[in-house]
């Protein structure tokens, strides 16, 4: 049921009041059929605006995106998003929430009710199916935000930053739930991060990229078996390349890592 | 271990009612300061019509409800009698009502779709600027030549007076909407412009379109007594006729009908939207 990416060349430029913004520079990438993918990259490298135009929310300035060959055009139920900010609709409920991509005409689930049920339960939300996100803690908000997304059954999902403001332990635990998630559904899976070990922990394959502007520097498999052990010397030997190849440790988004030269 | 949970619940319980009966004995207090200075304006007052105390104006009110007056029904023509302060009040609701509920429908109407549709709002700006400061009331001229100092005149301005201010709630609540709902709806399968304002916008808007409505109900009452004054039938009406007999106290029960009729507007609004907008 997964689908190939690929990224053709693809380049991407803004206008801004300050002049034209190259957000991403003639970037080639192929994700095969059911690979984790994860990109990380300093913040402004185009990490995020790569994974927006695999999903049809933006269009490349040059270069093509497609999936199984076929050019992407617009958003598409083929693919599912899961957002750094949760994006819930606050005046839905969780189970509401979640049946949001069920609602359309189009949708040939046979008991759309019960697979929202089997969805809440997926995600451990249960009990909490009538609650509203303003209820609900960062990580419960975006477990919702997985099941909402899983609900159309994707043959791609694709993650920005999906547990940047969820705190650590709960990022653990989210972590081990989206592993066996993806064994399970065996889908093509897009995770973009600014978290090196959250990379390693999670990618088939890490994809690291530089900014200004913003192209795929590296690409280097993890080889580590699963479930990985983050204290594990081969793990720490991965984290370190990587670290290595983006050459700064300054990588953190919130840039409250010091520069050593 | 229950003994203590119950301890400490009643002294929160009490705790709030502590404050709650602070709060409403100074509430009385401040009242009963008002009614104190009001009564003391008004004996120091010469000749005394020209502010009525609140015993004498307290009488009007009871007033109201003695007599019985009898009013015409619009549309249907038929008669309705009842105590003579109701029979205004409901006189001027066959404006009211009509003039807010398609006021703000139409006006809402129009604000979100000129908030969703960059080119309808290109296009309609420049018209929305020019029309948009002229006071409801300045329209009477035209509501008495179209359709005469009635109930349809006054509607008119009442209509004139909830669109402009449903048209911006609406207009700034859908501009407002966070583009990620718009994208995560987008990648759920919502394709039209039309399925995206339905499903994302209006609900996302409806918060900023009820504390809109709620401003209008307020608004449209002070609209309304201005459209009465011009001879529109209803407790407006009956402010000015009362004081052109020198009855001011007549007058004050009006003004004190029309606060009331508002407070009970208000809370039965606000009680609706709280389940509306139970999601906050």
């Amino acid at each position: 049921m997964a689908r190939k990416i690929t990224v053709d060349g693809v380049s991407k430029q803004y206008e801004s009041p300050d002049g034209t913004v190259q957000a991403l520079s003639d970037v080639s990438i192929t994700v095969p059929a059911g690979e984790f993918c994860c990109l990380v990259g300093p913040s402004g490298c185009g990490k995020t605006t790569l994974l927006r135009m695999i999903a049809g929310l933006d269009t490349p300035t040059r270069g093509a995106i497609r999936l199984d060959g076929e050019p992407v055009t617009e958003p598409g139920l083929d693919r599912g998003m899961v957002f750094q900010e949760y994006a819930l609709f606050p005046w839905r409920t969780v189970r509401e929430n979640i049946r949001f991509g069920l609602e359309r005409p189009a949708c040939d689930c046979r008991d759309c009710a019960a697979q929202v049920e089997e969805l809440v339960e997926l995600v451990g939300l249960s009990g909490f199916e009538n609650s509203y996100p303003s209820a609900l803690s960062g990580g419960m908000k975006q477990r919702v935000g997985i099941a909402r997304a899983l609900a159309v059954d994707p043959e791609i999902l694709l993650m920005d930053e999906p547990f940047g403001s969820v705190d650590a332990r709960t990022r653990d635990r989210l972590h081990g739930e989206l592993l066996d998630i993806w064994a399970e559904t065996q889908q093509t899976v897009v995770f973009v991060t600014h978290d090196i070990d959250e990379a390693v922990t999670l990618g088939d394959r890490v994809l690291v990229m530089d900014s200004d502007p913003g192209t795929v520097q590296a690409r280097i498999p993890i080889d580590c078996p699963r479930p990985r052990e983050r204290t594990s010397p081969a793990f720490v030997d991965q984290v370190a390349r990587i670290r290595a190849k983006l050459g700064d440790p300054s990588i953190e988004d919130s840039g409250d890592t010091t520069t050593q030269k | 271990m229950s003994t203590q949970i119950e301890t400490q619940t009643t002294t929160i319980g009490e705790r709030i009612l502590g404050r709650d009966l602070r709060r409403y004995l100074r509430g009385v207090g401040g009242l009963l300061a008002f009614l104190g200075i009001w009564w003391l304006g008004a004996t120091m007052t010469e000749p005394t019509y020209l502010l009525p105390g609140p015993a004498e104006s307290g009488r009007a009110v009871v007033g109201l409800f003695e007599s019985k007056t009898a009013i015409r029904v619009p549309v249907t023509g038929g008669e309705l009698v009842l105590p003579t302060g109701l029979a205004h009040l409901t006189q001027t609701l066959f404006h009211y009502v009509p003039g807010l509920v398609l006021g703000s429908i139409g006006g809402s109407s129009l604000g979100l779709v000129l908030g969703w549709n960059n080119t309808l709002d290109d296009w309609l700006t420049p018209v929305v600027r020019l029309l948009r400061p002229i006071p409801p009331l300045a329209w009477i001229v035209f509501a008495i030549v179209w359709f005469g100092i009635h109930h349809s005149g006054a509607a008119f301005i009442v209509f004139i007076g909830a669109f402009w201010i449903n048209f911006y709630g609406a207009y700034g609540g859908v501009e407002s909407v966070p583009a990620d709902l718009t994208d995560a709806a987008a990648t759920l399968g919502v394709e039209r412009e039309w399925s995206m304002l339905v499903l994302v916008g209006v609900p996302s808007a409806l918060p900023q379109m009820l504390t809109a409505f709620r401003t209008s109900i307020g608004r449209c009452w002070m609209i309304v007594v201005g459209a009465e004054l011009f001879g529109a039938p209803g407790v407006g009406y009956e402010i000015i006729n009362a004081a052109n007999n020198l009855a001011m106290a007549t007058s004050v029960a009006y003004m004190f009908l029309i606060s009331l009729a508002f407070i009970c507007m208000d809370v039965c609004f606000r009680v609706f939207e709280r389940r509306v907008v139970a999601w906050r």
